[in-house]
């Protein structure tokens, strides 16, 4: 059994109040950082890897003119480069920002400890169970009768030990429970923590293993025996699935998906279908990474209708977002 | 719970005539400054109270009337629509002088150009030599008639504004007229009470009630012209329709026609009757001083018997009630006025680049009448006062999409689902229509302002966010005078700078040390604390002397007729006349003196990483050679807007500081002073008179909204956010106060959005918050709009106490409302 403690650290990447999509009601939301699974339409470029990474926002650094840029005097790979002085957005005056060549930065982050408008910056923090069920705590007010606290990612389970102590201070403390999870995890880990966990936002990504390889780098096996063993074992699912136009949006899996859900029986409280959307493009940029996804266009709302009616049509509780 | 969004044909039309907004199509309402300068030289001596209502009836008696082809309810506040008004008895000559009277080459660019405010050759003439006459006759002369001059030697302290030649113009009512006894008792019972108690008067005439005989005439002639007005409207409806050809238009012109024969004398006998007296009573309000923000308050609760007995009894259909309500607001919002201090060249300036007149930078103006309609609430008993009429009201407000008149729905327990989809569907569209306001909170804030709890209980708003009692109470509280509260953060810049203000060099009056001569933050506080008191009583002073000579000579017959109290007590309500009287006092800068003391707090006390001196030294340096230090503030300083404690409670303190040292006192009238939060766009007008601030704000730039956090401050997300804000002493913002959330629009897209925004409304105000208004526009948007402006042309922006349309808006009041947190749920 994993020890019961709050001394345990998580890494995280964030913690966002009145998350409205992560689960019913109004939430808070913990995002762990690392991911086992390289999904190439992820949203959330800064959680898959388990390092913190360096996250460059132009528009807040303030140029050398003012900071007089220790950053570059800090980096040892000569990975920060002085831009050619552009003209600041309000006044008259020059300013010459810094780009990072992701080639040579050997990611050691000096240069976000040293940078005073933070415009370099260590995505990821490590935080406390203690420390996070109190942030978390603030927001109680609003969570009312449905919502509470998502464990999200990542894959929180990647980090098991923080992720179900978190879960069972919450529930202790009466905060209910959602666990947004890729379902890619040991089992023995879900038997586990399924006592503390209200809802499991479980991805089903895609039903043919070789493809689910192909575009999110894991095959499926291990996903769909979890959420088998978690519906026997009287677990509540909130399955979710992404729908991107030519990678999974083809109707004969979107029907063989719809099978699944349906022969998990009652443990199925609604399918969640997720239209693509590139809204997670800017990010790939404060990384310095390269965006995968090209020439994917969002499902237009008569294919997700049609989509959603694959589900209703066997009995499954479905919506749209 | 689905709705009818589609509008008659005619309301369409009707619609579109008044987008004069857009299209500039809009003229100059010179006929009341006519009227009323011809009546005053021929009634030199005429005592003021007499003057006024004999200036009203003549108005009522020759004003010119109109009738649009598609008007169901009639009724404006010049001689046509998209007419905009202004108030010639509010230092209005000097405006008329530099606009008009400059050269004909500018008059004519900024005057009769396509696309200007139109005047034309004649209208200016007599503008002109109306100023000459008032030059030495209107509020502003008379109040220099009665100042002590050494009250202007605050000004340039940053703290106080009272500036010889601008100051003492607006009379800043703000009230919400007795509509309900205008509709259901009538001015012809008025005018016969008013008989009785003036023959009542003279049985028994003494020196103290002496000055009640001029009130009693007063307003019977006030009755006689209002009824007057009415059977005028009749007959211009009967000449209508001898020449209409649709029958059906033609009966329906007839049938107004004796409606309006009937109305103002009589009590309205249907939702037509009684929505058209609302009208109707305003634009003679209007015309007797034109306060800007005189509001309408609880449409709902004034007709929804008339609306249901219309519904019961077979006369009107519910399609057909929805589009009186919606003609019921082309009308409101069609009674605009102007603001008439702007500098000149820059309103020439706008008016040639086609830009609206009313953001003129610097003077915080707007585009709007300042009207507001309250929606739902109480009922005295408690329990729930939404009927019908609530919910069409509002639904005209989401079938319309118009910016003016500014809604708000009044929250509670009793708040119906369907008033709250629509409510937070119209404004997801629209910026902040409505607003949403605490009932709980205002109502305890009221009855600490002393009214009973069954009256508190039928609260309206006025202007922007000012709670008031309609129909009972003489609120002022636009701050009479049109002179605005303390600017907190310049007593604390006093406080850093040695009593000076380094903008101007001009001195304050209370010497005190700078920022390095502090021995504790306490020390500093202390010295905060005495400065604010000084100034709150400096202000209270000038108010009393302001409404001393405002009484005298610019009584308000037009709202005494009908207010509870005044016929009682034979008194205008300027006079003390009214049931309940109040004087609100807006302030402003909270966040930004919290965020100024934490920094001061934390750096130099608590954390000693700065020395005073080093932060006193990048303060006067601008941050010129500091950017690290400017960083250090920005990045590790807790500031507020984000649920921490520390500076939140800061925050408290200062509004508390305040609020209490302005309760402290009686007002004019021996009324209660009400503190409240507000700042229109002057937010940024004050950031560009004030030096770089202890919070990293650098010279010129900003300041925050209203109770809102510093822009760009709040990065722990919308809970946080109202969290921060509701931890502020609400209950004692009788005056209201005003807190605004941006949101991106694709986190609260769809029902499930809309739902979750209820619950974020209703969680701020579970936690004590008083009033809350929310945009949904993302920056990409926001910057389209402005390189783009004709594309974006009807998106309509919450921006302070108003909605306005975005691209109105000037280039800094836009840039401020961008910078503002934009907020992800």
């Amino acid at each position: 059994m994993t020890p019961k403690t709050e001394n345990v650290t998580g890494r995280i990447y964030d913690i966002q109040g009145f998350a409205v999509h992560d689960g019913p009601g109004v939430r808070t939301t913990v995002f762990l950082k690392g991911c086992p699974l390289r999904c190439l339409w992820c949203h959330s470029p800064e959680s898959q890897r388990s390092e913190y990474d360096l996250s460059y926002l132009a528009v807040k650094c303030v140029g050398k003119e003012l900071c007089g840029a220790p950053c570059v005097g800090v980096c040892q790979s000569g990975a920060l480069i002085e831009c050619e002085p552009e003209k600041a957005v309000t006044g008259d005056r020059m300013v010459t920002k810094v780009k990072v060549d992701r080639e040579r930065c050997a990611e050691c982050l000096r240069c976000a400890g040293v940078c005073p408008s933070k415009a370099l910056s260590a995505s990821g923090r490590e935080i406390s169970v203690e420390e996070a069920y109190t942030r978390i705590n603030k927001d109680r007010f609003v969570f009312k009768k449905d919502g509470g606290a998502t464990i999200s990612g990542g894959e929180p389970m990647g980090q098991f030990e923080f992720t179900l102590n978190l879960a069972r201070k919450l529930k202790e403390n009466g905060i209910g429970v959602c666990l947004d999870t890729t379902g890619y995890a040991p089992p023995e880990q879900f038997l586990e923590i399924l006592e503390y966990i209200d809802l499991f936002l479980y991805d089903i990504k895609h039903m043919d293993s070789k493809k689910h390889r192909s575009f999110t780098g894991v095959p499926n096996e291990l996903i769909l025996s979890n959420a088998r063993l978690l519906a026997e074992n009287g677990a509540s699912l909130q399955i979710r699935v992404p729908v991107i136009p030519k990678l999974n949006a083809g109707m004969e899996n979107l029907e063989q998906t719809a099978d699944f859900c349906a022969r998990l029986g009652g443990a199925v409280k609604l399918v969640q279908l997720l239209p693509y959307h590139s809204m997670g493009r800017s990010k790939y940029a404060r990384l310095g990474q390269p965006y995968r996804l090209s020439n994917v266009e969002p499902p237009d709302e008569a294919f997700m209708e049609r989509a959603l009616e694959v589900f209703l049509s066997r009995g499954l509780p479905g919506k749209i977002r | 719970m689905e709705y009818d969004l589609r509008v008659s044909d005619r309301i369409e039309r009707l619609k579109a005539k008044r987008e004069w907004y857009n299209d500039g199509r809009l003229r100059l309402n010179s006929e009341r400054t006519r009227i009323i300068t011809k009546y005053y030289k021929e009634h030199e001596s005429e005592y003021p109270i007499l003057r006024r209502a004999g200036f009203l009836y003549e108005w009522c008696a020759t004003r010119e009337i109109f009738i649009e082809d598609e008007d169901i309810l009639l009724g404006s506040t010049g001689p046509g629509m998209r007419t905009i008004s202004f108030n010639i008895e509010a230092r209005s000559h000097a405006w008329i002088k530099n606009c008009l009277g400059d050269s004909d080459e500018k008059f004519r660019a900024a005057w009769q150009t396509p696309g200007c405010v139109w005047v034309d050759d004649e209208e200016r003439a007599m503008l002109l030599d109306a100023a000459e006459y008032w030059k030495d006759r209107d509020i502003h002369a008379h109040m220099k008639g009665f100042m002590p001059p050494e009250i202007y030697e605050h000004f340039g302290s940053g703290v106080s504004d009272i500036h010889p030649e601008r100051t003492f113009s607006m009379p800043e009512g703000h009230f919400v007229a007795n509509f309900e006894k205008a509709i259901k008792v009538g001015f012809g019972e008025v005018r016969r009470d008013a008989a009785r108690r003036l023959a009542e008067l003279e049985k028994n005439l003494t020196w103290e009630n002496a000055r009640s005989h001029a009130f009693y005439r007063a307003a019977i002639k006030l009755c006689d012209g209002a009824i007057l007005m009415s059977k005028r409207y009749a007959q211009a409806c009967r000449d209508k329709a001898a020449t209409e050809s649709d029958p059906a238009r033609k009966a329906e012109l007839l049938k107004m026609a004796d409606s309006c024969d009937w109305i103002m004398e009589n009590p309205a006998r249907n939702l037509w009757e009684g929505l058209q007296v609302i009208i109707f009573y305003q634009t003679i309000i209007s015309a007797d001083g034109q306060q800007h923000g005189q509001s309408i308050a609880n449409v709902d609760r004034y007709v929804g018997d008339l609306l249901d007995n219309d519904i019961a009894s077979g006369n009107i259909t519910r399609a057909e009630a929805q589009e009186l309500f919606d003609a019921f607001i082309l009308r409101i919002g069609d009674m605009i006025m102007l603001y008439t201090s702007p500098p000149n060249d820059e309103l020439i300036k706008l008016n040639r680049e086609g830009r609206s007149l009313f953001n003129t930078l610097g003077t915080d103006h707007t585009i709007s009448g300042g009207i507001h309609v309250t929606i739902g609430g109480l009922k005295p008993d408690g329990s729930s006062g939404y009927n019908l009429a609530s919910e069409l009201m509002l639904l005209s407000f989401r079938r319309l999409v118009v910016p003016d008149p500014s809604v708000c729905i009044r929250v509670n327990e009793h708040t119906p689902d369907i008033i709250w989809k629509i409510a937070i569907e119209s404004s997801k569209l629209a910026g902040g229509i409505p607003q949403f306001d605490n009932d709980e909170v205002i109502i305890r804030s009221l009855v600490e302002r002393g009214i009973p709890l069954e009256e508190a209980r039928e609260y309206g708003i006025i202007g922007c966010v000012e709670p008031t009692i309609p129909g009972k109470e003489w609120p002022c509280c636009g701050s009479t005078g049109s002179f605005g509260g303390v600017t907190l953060i310049s007593v604390l810049n006093l406080c850093i700078h040695g009593n000076v203000n380094p903008m101007t060099g001009a001195a304050g009056r209370l010497p005190c040390k700078k920022l390095y001569e502090y021995e504790s933050f306490e020390e500093l506080q202390a010295e905060y604390e005495r400065q604010v008191r000084f100034y709150v009583d400096f202000q209270q002073k000038i108010f009393q002397f302001f409404e001393v000579v405002y009484s005298e000579f610019f009584p308000c017959i037009s709202a005494s007729v009908m207010m509870d109290g005044c016929m009682e007590s034979g008194k205008d309500v300027t006079w003390g006349g009214a049931k309940y009287n109040a004087l609100g006092v807006m302030t402003n800068t909270f966040a930004n003196t919290a965020d100024s003391l934490m920094t001061i707090k934390k750096l130099c006390f608590d954390w000693k990483k700065v020395s005073l001196r080093e932060l006193y030294d990048a303060l006067c340096a601008n941050w010129e050679g500091y950017e690290n230090l400017r960083q250090m503030i920005i990045n590790e300083v807790p500031h507020y807007g984000n649920d921490d404690d520390e500076v939140d409670e800061l925050a408290r303190w200062c509004s508390d500081v305040y609020a209490d040292a302005l309760m402290s006192y009686k007002g004019p009238r021996n009324c209660a002073m009400a503190a409240g939060s507000l700042t229109l766009t002057a937010n940024v007008f004050i950031g560009k008179r004030t030096p770089a601030t202890p919070d990293g704000r650098r010279s010129g730039e900003p300041m925050a909204d209203a109770i809102s956090p510093r822009q760009g401050a709040a990065l722990n997300g919308p809970v946080s956010y109202v969290k921060s804000a509701a931890k502020l002493s609400h209950r004692k913002f009788s005056n209201g106060n005003q807190l605004n959330i941006r949101f991106d629009p694709r986190s609260v897209e769809g029902d499930e959005g809309t739902w979750k925004l209820r619950e974020l409304i209703k969680a701020y105000f579970e936690l004590g918050g008083l009033q809350l208004q929310f945009n949904v526009v993302a920056t990409e948007e926001l910057r389209k709009a402005q390189k783009d402006p004709i594309a974006y042309k009807d998106l309509i922006v919450r921006i302070a106490g108003f909605s306005t349309y975005f691209v109105h808006m000037s280039p800094e009041v836009q840039e401020d409302f961008i910078n503002r947190s934009e907020q992800y749920v």
